[in-house]
């Protein structure tokens, strides 16, 4: 009863009319940071701090939780519209938004990721109402070794996405850990791969990576193919997905937002873990998987649950114990110490405007989000009727101007072009780039945290079995293993067994 | 003779014209936009610092300083970027103790002595040495008596290879002969977490990020590594009181301009930047963070730079630390 009482208090701070305003212009400008890719809302919500420090705290930390969570709305409308993902968190959703969005379903895709953007972010708020402390102490449990167990159970699952040509999909995935491996290495600080470039002595940022292959590819082995260009300007069916879509989604949205809650309370993964995740997920649980690539509205539903259900729980270890369980985070928590407010388990006693009011903009964030962005569907979908001529030279100036905001550095659009000619050469190949992003994304997180589970237990690989949450995710993954394998062991003892009958007969 | 006064008038001539050009460039200056180079990506203690600087000089210049983040490569890049720029005042770049550590750890392009002129240091942050409660130690020569007992078991949190504060832990190593681990982690966030988790069990971290931390009583700190007490945990000894002797590790932030910006124009800027950490709400902005207002002339603030970049050289070359 208390919680309720607490949350109509938070409603009553987060609906006066300053806050709205502020909640208003977070969500804006989220939405419109998200569709620009390259340019994070780490780095917007960095550059509009200082404007904040003459705002009252509450207000101005409604706002810049509006930025975080408006741009992962923000992020798959050109995912969708024209296989450039906005965010990391984006990229799984170019999969099969983009290609509803060439059978003339944009609409339906558009109008699906912002339903269960919704309802992820409204399931999301009532977690951190309810189960804030508890879940971020679970997640505390969380250290290398649970995180490499973690990882390892992902990268053995996502051999479910190895459809088709098996060794075609193994060899992208090397692909994919190959590129992980740029940087300097965490544990001894010697750059791998940089080929004497400091540039690539961070590594190779994702977007850079997912717009070249994605975008710039598209976009290119459109040009060689003039039949496909017509693809683009006709045919624009129904805006709103269909009664059809509706049942297909249900399932998926609820399931993304489950492992993007998950994902988001531990503080060790990225949100682009989370999304891929749904995706597997969902692609594994499909009637059809084979449908997934060509256009499945599960594939959008699944995964932009997920990565707003991520964003929104990452806020569950920063409010509740005053832990930065992303860049973005740490940065909201700095502008706290800033505002003066310590951060931490008091602030929910101490400040209960700034909790309360904080949890209830985030609701009404999502509802003026909704509000937002089912009218521009149509006028998104009317961009799709622009000639190739002008949309694709809008694309590429888009995607430079965003990868080059993100260091200043024309390096990266160099490596967003190299990746381009790399994107549309895989594609010849008829090679799918989504296990090289997953290999990409998981590999350097499974390296890293075997690494330092190993040095923390001075080489001992028993870590991995006698921590209890490690050894779960081990014996999942065993079974993982076994429960893949049995089709195809049980086929070929059907083969051995037909084989061995026909010894019989003959 | 003749000529030789003839020479001498010249010279005369010739300096004082230069003194007037330089005078005058810094009365009209600045005419245009200045940029202000952060080495970092936007969200670090860099950045904080960084855009607080430039939204109060562009008040005080009254032409927009213009933020911009050159992040990559441990802070080199966008020094670079700054080396090899204009000595005209309209460049500016913010650097931290990891200008003086790079020195040591990579093969520059530009020479961090000769290529730029000191403007102004801003400010301290002191490390801190913090433990998970859980580990029975209170002080911190309970803890190198502790890793003496149990050698190879108790481990570091750091962040990252030739981060300042793996060279804080390597120097609290060298200092104690304490056998104790330094694990990476990527950034001096999820180290803390680590802490914070009890997985590792102590960190020579930030004090800035661990304030919050050591106040509501997750982590417990057992000293702090700056020259004096911290204003922030005046009950907290230093590191050195506490029985480490000569141990000292302090995060920086100074300002500098490329070698070759005119004279009148650096004093300038360190008249502005002086006024601005002056003032009280720069001392809260840094104190409430955890730092604190640490005001350098150019002329101090070259030779700390010079004596920091030796310091962690030593510590460098002892711990064998290799970025290349």
């Amino acid at each position: 009863m208390e919680l309720f009482n607490n949350l109509i208090f938070g409603f009553s701070v987060a609906l006066s009319l300053q806050n709205l305003f502020y909640c208003f212009i977070g969500v804006l400008v989220g939405t419109l940071i998200g569709v620009l890719p390259g340019i994070g809302p780490m780095a917007t919500i960095a550059m509009l701090l200082p404007l904040t420090f003459n705002v009252p705290p509450v207000a101005a930390m409604i706002m810049l939780a509006g930025i975080y969570y408006g741009a992962m709305y923000g992020g798959s409308t050109t995912s969708i519209l024209v296989n450039l993902p906005g965010e990391t968190a984006s990229v799984v959703t170019c999969i099969d938004g983009y290609q509803m969005a060439r059978q003339g379903r944009a609409g339906a895709a558009l109008a699906i990721a912002a339903i269960g953007s919704f309802f992820a972010g409204t399931v999301c708020t009532l977690l951190i109402a309810f189960f804030a402390p508890p879940l971020a102490e679970f997640a505390l449990k969380f250290s290398s070794a649970e995180y490499f167990s973690l990882m390892l159970m992902g990268l053995v699952a996502a051999a479910v996405l190895a459809h088709g040509n098996m060794v075609k999909s193994l060899a992208m995935v090397v692909v994919g850990l190959l590129l992980g491996i740029v940087g300097a290495d965490v544990n001894s600080g010697i750059k791998r791969f940089a080929f004497g470039f400091y540039e690539l002595a961070d590594g190779i940022g994702v977007v850079t990576i997912a717009v070249g292959v994605f975008a710039v590819g598209e976009i290119l082995s459109n040009l060689s193919d003039p039949e496909e260009r017509q693809v683009f300007t006709s045919k624009v069916m129904n805006l709103f997905p269909t009664r059809e879509d509706l049942k297909r989604s249900f399932g998926p949205i609820v399931r993304g937002t489950g492992v993007g809650a998950f994902f988001g309370v531990l503080p060790g993964t990225t949100p682009a873990i989370a999304s891929f995740s749904s995706y597997m997920i969902e692609k594994k649980l499909g009637k059809d998987p084979s449908r997934f690539g060509q256009g499945a509205i599960e594939g959008v539903a699944g995964p932009e649950s997920a990565n707003n259900a991520d964003a929104q729980c990452k806020f569950i270890p920063m409010l509740t114990l005053g832990i930065p369980a992303s860049g973005t985070m740490a940065l909201m928590l700095g502008a706290l110490m800033i505002y003066g407010i310590a951060p931490g388990p008091q602030v929910m006693t101490d400040k209960p405007d700034l909790f309360w009011g904080l949890i209830a903009s985030m609701w009404i964030g999502n509802v003026m989000l909704l509000v937002l962005n089912l009218p521009l569907i149509g006028m998104w979908v009317r961009l799709l009727k622009l000639p190739y001529r002008l949309l694709f030279p809008a694309i590429m100036a888009f995607s430079a101007i965003g990868i080059y905001s993100v260091n200043s550095s024309s390096f990266d659009i160099y490596l967003m072009a190299i990746f381009g000619v790399l994107g549309i050469v895989w594609r010849m190949l008829d090679c799918s780039p989504v296990p090289m992003m997953l290999g990409f994304v998981l590999g350097p997180m499974v390296e890293e945290n075997l690494r330092r589970a190993l040095q923390v237990s001075r080489g001992d690989p028993s870590v991995f079995v006698t921590r209890p949450i490690s050894l779960a995710f081990v014996v999942a993954t065993v079974l993982i293993l076994i429960v893949m394998a049995a089709p195809a062991v049980r086929k070929l003892w059907g083969a051995a067994g037909a084989s061995s009958r026909e010894g019989v007969t003959e | 003779m003749k000529h030789k006064v003839k020479s001498l008038f010249a010279m005369i001539l010739v300096c004082a014209v230069a003194l007037c050009v330089g005078m005058a460039a810094a009365q009209s200056y600045p005419t245009k936009t200045v940029r202000l180079i952060i080495p970092f990506p936007p969200g670090g203690s860099n950045d904080i610092v960084g855009r607080f600087i430039a939204t109060k000089l562009t008040e005080r210049l009254g032409k927009q300083v213009v933020v911009d983040n050159r992040g990559g490569a441990g802070g080199v890049i966008g020094t670079e970027a700054a080396a090899k720029s204009e000595p005209d005042g309209y460049t500016l770049l913010i650097i931290s103790s990891a200008y003086a550590i790079n020195t040591s750890l990579y093969k520059l392009s530009y020479d961090p002595v000769k290529a730029f002129a000191p403007i102004a240091k801003l400010g301290t942050g002191p490390n801190v040495l913090a433990v998970y409660p859980g580990v029975p130690v209170n002080s911190v020569k309970e803890l190198i008596a502790l890793a003496k007992e149990k050698p190879g078991q108790l481990n570091f949190a750091s962040a990252g290879v030739g981060s300042f504060q793996h060279l804080g832990s390597e120097l609290f190593k060298s200092l104690t002969g304490a056998d104790i681990g330094i694990v990476q982690f990527k950034g001096g966030g999820p180290a803390m977490i680590d802490v914070i988790g009890g997985h590792t069990q102590a960190a020579l971290g930030s004090l800035i990020q661990f304030m919050p931390h050591i106040k509501s009583g997750k982590v417990k700190a057992l000293g702090t590594g700056g020259a004096k007490r911290s204003v922030s945990l005046p009950d907290v000894p230093t590191i050195a009181e506490a029985g480490v002797a000569g141990y000292e590790a302090n995060n920086w932030w100074g300002v500098l301009a490329p070698a070759g910006t005119p004279r009148p124009i650096i004093d300038r800027l360190y008249k502005e930047i002086s006024a601005i950490l002056s003032s009280p709400e720069t001392q809260k902005l840094f104190g409430d963070q955890g730092a604190e207002v640490d005001k350098m002339t150019p002329a101090e603030f070259g030779p700390y730079i010079v004596v920091e970049t030796a310091k962690w050289g030593k510590v460098i070359k002892e711990a064998n630390i290799k970025a290349e």
